[in-house]
C-alpha cells in the first residue's frame, strides 16, 4: 500500500498524499505521484482539486485497493522490466470477475497501463480455445439453435481447420 | 465458478471491443463469433474481422465492397431478420476474416511473374530487365544484368515495372542486387544510392502486350500506384541486398514498380553515371487465386472478391522462370545476328563460340 504520510522529519522532502473514496465509503491514502498515473486524477490535481477525499462512485474499496497498489508499484524509481512483468502477471492472476472490474476501474480513472494489461489477460483467457471451451469458461449461455450453431460454425469452417 | 461472466455485457461496447480486437489472431475472431448468438452479433455487427484486417493492411481503406462466389445464405440466421446491412456485414465478417488468415498462413515465395518495363535501357535486349529475373549475373558466359542508359548527372533515377503472381500479393521484402562489371577495370558496382518501392495496377486502357519493354517514359503513366515504400539505403556491395518492409504490405492489382534513387558509379569509357542491376527478387504470399481484386475506375476504388474458401495455391515456380534461360540466350542471338545483318558490327564469335570471355565489354 501506499507509504507513511509526510509528517515526519526524516526525508528531506515530504511526500504529497492524495486521499481516495471508494463508492462503499472507504478511503485510501496514495502518493500524488502515482496518482498521476490516472489521466482523471491527474486533472482534478491540476484543477486542484485534490485537498480534500477525492469521491470515486464507479470503483468499491476492495478494488481501489488494488488499484492504488498498481499505481504504486508502477511509480516505483529503478524498478527493472522484468520484475515489473513479473509483478503484472500475478496482479491479473485473479478470478476474471475481479480482472473485470479491474478494466472497469482502469477504464474511468483513464489509467492506461493497467487497462492494458487486464484487457490482454482476458484476451489471453479466449485465445487458442474453441467456442465450447469460451462458454465454460465464462460460463456463457449458448443461445444458438442447433441450426444456427451449425450455420454459424460452417461460414467460419476455416478457423477450426 | 461465478454465474456467467460474460464481459460482453459487463463491460460494455469499447471494452469489449478492445479486447476481441487485441486477440490478433483471426482464427480467434472467427471462433469468438461462434460461441454465442450474442458475441455472435457482437462481433459481426462492429466488425472485427474487418478492423483486425485493416489494422494489419492499411491498403484495405480503398475496398469499396467484397463479394463471395459461394452463398452462405441458409434459413437459420441469428433470429433476426437479414437486413441488406447486416448480410453486408455477414459477408464482411467472413471475408475479411479469411483474408487475414490467409495473409499469415502462407509461406512466403518468389512472386514475380514477368518483367514489364524499365525507365531507360543501354543496351537491348542484351541488358534488357528480363535479365534481372535470372538469378546469376552471368550464364555461361555471357554477363545477365539491366543496365539503364549513362547519365551526365547522378541525380536521374530509374524504375523497373515487374507484374506479380497474381492481382493481390502480401509482399514481405524485395531483393536486389546491383551489378558489378566483372569484365571492367576496377570491377566497378553499379548500385543506386537507395531505393524505393510502389505497388499498384494498370490503368484499364493498358495493353500490357504492346508496352516497350526498353524503356517506359509514357508506360509509368499507364500505372497508378496506390502503396509507395519508405526509401532504403543501397550499399554498393556486389550482392543481394534484403529490403525487408516494416510490416508486409498488400499490393493491390498486382503490379510493382522498383525506384533506383541516385548513381553512384560512373563507367570509366564514357563518364557517364549508370545504374546496372543483376537480380530482383520479391518474396510474400500470393492470394490468387483464392482471393481476386477488381478496380474501379476512375476512383481507385476496388471490390474485394472471395473466389473461395479453402487455401489453393499456385504453382511454385511462375511461367516466366519455367521459360528457361536457353531460350532467352537463343532470343538474344538472335538479336545478335539481326544487329551484324544491320551492319552493327559485333564479334562474329561471339554467337557461334561461346568461349568468349567478354562478349558484353561493350555496353556504350
Amino acid at each position: 500500500m501506499s507509504s507513511s504520510s509526510s509528517s515526519s522529519s526524516s526525508p528531506p522532502c515530504p511526500k504529497k498524499m492524495i486521499t481516495l473514496k471508494s463508492s462503499d465509503g472507504e478511503t485510501f491514502e496514495i502518493e500524488e505521484i502515482a496518482a498521476l498515473q490516472s489521466k482523471t486524477l491527474e486533472n482534478m490535481i491540476d484543477e486542484n482539486c485534490a485537498s480534500t477525499p477525492i469521491p470515486l462512485p464507479n470503483v468499491k474499496g476492495k478494488i481501489l485497493a488494488k488499484v492504488v497498489e498498481f499505481c504504486t508499484k508502477h511509480a516505483e524509481a529503478g524498478a527493472d522490466a522484468e520484475t515489473l512483468r513479473a509483478w503484472d502477471a500475478e496482479f491479473v492472476g485473479v478470478e476474471h470477475a475481479i480482472v473485470f472490474d479491474y478494466i472497469l476501474a482502469a477504464n474511468f480513472l483513464e489509467i492506461p497501463t493497467l487497462l492494458d494489461l487486464a484487457c490482454e489477460s482476458v484476451a489471453e483467457m479466449i485465445k487458442g480455445k474453441t467456442p465450447d471451451e469460451i462458454r465454460k469458461f465464462f460460463n456463457i449461455n449458448n443461445a444458438f439453435s442447433p441450426e444456427e450453431e451449425e450455420d454459424v460454425r460452417r461460414q467460419n469452417q476455416w478457423a477450426f481447420e | 465458478m461465478d454465474p456467467s461472466v460474460d464481459f460482453v455485457p459487463i463491460l460494455g461496447l469499447d471494452m469489449s471491443f478492445k479486447i476481441l480486437l487485441s486477440l490478433g489472431d483471426p482464427c480467434d475472431i472467427a471462433r469468438a463469433s461462434c460461441v454465442s448468438r450474442s458475441w455472435h452479433g457482437f462481433v459481426v455487427s462492429n466488425g472485427l474481422s474487418k478492423q483486425l484486417c485493416l489494422g494489419m493492411f492499411p491498403q484495405l481503406s480503398g475496398v469499396d465492397h467484397v463479394t463471395e462466389s459461394c452463398s452462405f445464405k441458409t434459413e437459420a440466421e441469428t433470429g433476426s431478420s437479414n437486413t441488406k446491412e447486416w448480410d453486408v456485414l455477414e459477408r464482411e465478417h467472413r471475408v475479411y476474416g479469411f483474408l487475414s488468415h490467409c495473409c499469415r498462413s502462407i509461406v512466403d515465395r518468389e512472386c514475380i511473374s514477368d518483367a514489364i518495363s524499365a525507365s531507360s535501357t543501354d543496351n537491348f535486349p542484351e541488358e534488357g530487365i528480363n535479365n534481372t529475373l535470372e538469378m546469376r549475373d552471368r550464364v555461361g558466359r555471357i554477363a545477365s544484368y539491366w543496365s539503364s542508359e549513362g547519365q551526365k548527372k547522378p541525380a536521374v533515377p530509374e524504375t523497373l515495372i515487374y507484374k506479380l503472381v497474381g492481382d493481390l500479393c502480401v509482399i514481405t521484402e524485395i531483393d536486389i542486387q546491383p551489378f558489378q562489371a566483372y569484365f571492367q577495370t576496377g570491377l566497378p558496382i553499379y548500385s543506386a544510392k537507395s531505393v524505393r518501392f510502389r505497388m499498384g495496377y494498370p490503368k484499364a486502357s493498358v495493353d500490357l502486350d504492346s508496352v516497350d519493354q526498353s524503356c517506359h517514359d509514357s508506360t509509368n503513366d499507364k500505372f497508378v500506384w496506390t502503396y509507395t515504400s519508405p526509401e532504403f539505403p543501397m550499399a554498393q556491395e556486389n550482392c543481394l541486398q534484403k529490403f525487408k518492409f516494416p510490416k508486409p504490405v498488400l499490393c493491390i492489382g498486382g503490379f510493382l514498380l522498383v525506384e533506383l534513387l541516385g548513381r553512384v558509379q560512373r563507367q570509366e569509357m564514357d563518364g557517364l553515371f549508370y545504374i546496372c542491376v543483376s537480380h530482383v527478387r520479391v518474396l510474400g504470399r500470393p492470394l490468387s487465386p483464392t482471393f481476386g481484386v477488381d478496380i474501379i475506375e476512375p476512383s481507385g476504388k476496388f471490390v474485394l472478391k472471395a473466389l473461395s474458401y479453402t487455401k489453393e495455391s499456385l504453382p511454385e515456380s511462375s511461367p516466366r522462370r519455367i521459360s528457361s534461360l536457353e531460350l532467352q540466350r537463343r532470343v538474344r542471338n538472335l538479336e545478335h545476328i539481326l544487329n551484324m545483318l544491320r551492319g552493327n558490327v559485333r564479334d562474329v564469335e561471339d554467337i557461334w563460340d561461346e568461349g568468349q570471355d567478354d562478349s558484353d565489354e561493350e555496353f556504350a
